[in-house]
């Protein structure tokens, strides 16, 4: 019995009413759906709050939810991205970064990545050099459009497939990937000219 | 561009492709179309590192650990949240729907024994005998207020019902007592044949017909006011032995 028919079956336990397979159902999800939640907003308080909303309409939507019809991981996945671009608008919190082309200058894009970021030299091994770095990119996340950012966060952060990402933003595969392209493009620049002004 | 038509890969095949290429998906021949292409076309090689360096920023990225009350407030939150929808729902409820929700919980299972077409029939005889009762005695539903369910209200609407009934059922007394009286005083008025030989068939008759009229008034009377009736006949006997002394 894989994952999905675990957690399948918990949802039907949850509707018939057993109190236990909700809390189980909780415990499963909480660690993703708060990491979705916490790299989309860059605030952990905006991202407990937030895992919070989404387990109450979860909790109200259950009965909703066709086990036939979709993965749960998947139905999870688009009510959480419903509640943050709720929470964007809410806050009104405007993309930083519009398009590919008006970013940095000609030279600087002509530059492959590689050859800018060769004098950063080894990858950094101490911890605080690490967490900095960390700091540093989820700072970048930050700046990035939301469809960007959500698109390579349920790529590349939660290892989603481009059919499940397609299905939870309602979006065709093609425009996915090319999402995803944009994103991790437009993050590699940001960081590329942050990682300048350290130097 | 440079490489855009070389072995019919465009840079826009190449862009269709990139993701799934940095994600490793490519294999065979699209791998191998895909590889010549980026070395060939300096653009799409640049915007190949570009994406190849995002993906390998982005994996650098831990899996946040989540706070560790968070399953107990989203727990809290859920339950909180239920029981004030529920407290919400009560107090938008009337209270017939109130009752028809916590008899559709409470007593579901013990009317699902009995919800069967079989007993139909059953159900329908005894409403149609409720309501037959309610009409005989007067009682209209449409005049049912919920002023009318206060004890007070119940108990004068008791004893305004019995009043009725007593009243009705002495009513009909009276009437059949007046009937009575009436009939017993026609027979009376009216004056007794003296017996003849030549009329005695006929008088048998009389006598029999006599007898069946009794046994009508008997018949009319029995079910009430028979005490009243046997007075009467004794009342009436006196007239008659009265009448008989005076003739």
């Amino acid at each position: 019995m894989d994952d999905a028919q675990v957690v399948a079956a918990l949802v039907r336990r949850c509707v018939a009413g057993d109190a236990t397979a909700w809390e189980d159902i909780v415990r499963r999800l909480n660690r993703r759906i708060f990491n979705i939640c916490y790299r989309c907003t860059g605030s952990g308080d905006d991202a407990q709050d937030l895992t919070q909303e989404v387990f109450i309409k979860i909790y109200r939507t259950l009965d909703s939810f066709d086990v036939e019809k979709g993965s749960f991981m998947t139905w999870v996945t688009t009510v959480t991205r419903n509640l943050l671009v709720d929470h964007f608008r809410k806050t009104k919190q405007d993309r930083v970064t519009d398009s590919l082309d008006n970013t940095g200058s000609e030279d600087e894009d002509m530059l492959p990545l590689s050859e800018q970021l060769a004098d950063s030299g080894p990858a950094p091994d101490t911890r605080v050099h690490r967490r900095e770095t960390q700091e540093m990119v989820q700072k970048a996340l930050q700046k990035l459009s939301p469809e960007l950012r959500e698109a390579v966060i349920l790529r590349d952060l939660q290892d989603m497939d481009y059919k499940d990402i397609a299905l939870s933003l309602k979006v065709p595969e093609g425009t996915v990937k090319s999402r995803i392209n944009r994103g991790r493009v437009e993050l590699a620049r940001l960081l590329s000219r942050t990682y300048r002004q350290v130097m | 561009m440079q490489g855009d038509f070389q072995n019919g890969f465009k840079c826009a095949d190449f862009d269709a492709l990139l993701a799934e290429a940095i994600d490793g998906a490519l294999t065979g021949t699209q791998l191998m179309r895909f590889d010549a292409h980026r070395e060939s076309c300096a653009q799409c090689s640049v915007l190949f590192a570009e994406a190849k360096a995002g993906h390998d920023w982005l994996e650098t990225l831990p899996e946040v650990e989540p706070p560790v009350n968070l399953v107990k407030l989203i727990l809290a939150a859920t339950q909180e949240t239920v029981r004030a929808e529920t407290d919400a729902r009560h107090a938008r409820q009337s209270w017939p729907e109130r009752m028809r929700e916590l008899v559709s919980l409470k007593l579901r299972p013990a009317f699902a024994s009995i919800a069967q077409p079989r007993f139909a029939m059953s159900f329908g005889m005894a409403f149609f005998s409720v309501t037959l009762m309610l009409n005989v005695t007067g009682f209209r539903l449409t005049n049912l207020r919920h002023m009318d369910l206060r004890p007070s209200s119940v108990v004068r609407s008791y004893y305004e019902t019995t009043g009725r009934l007593v009243k009705y059922y002495q009513n009909i007394r009276f009437v059949y007592e007046i009937e009575t009286r009436v009939r017993e005083l026609k027979r009376a008025a009216t004056p007794e044949e003296k017996p003849s030989g030549t009329d005695k068939p006929q008088e048998r008759k009389e006598q029999n017909r006599g007898n069946d009229r009794e046994k009508n008034y008997q018949n009319y009377s029995r079910e009430d006011s028979t005490p009243y009736l046997a007075q009467m006949s004794n009342g009436v006997q006196d007239e008659l032995a009265a009448m008989r002394r005076c003739s």
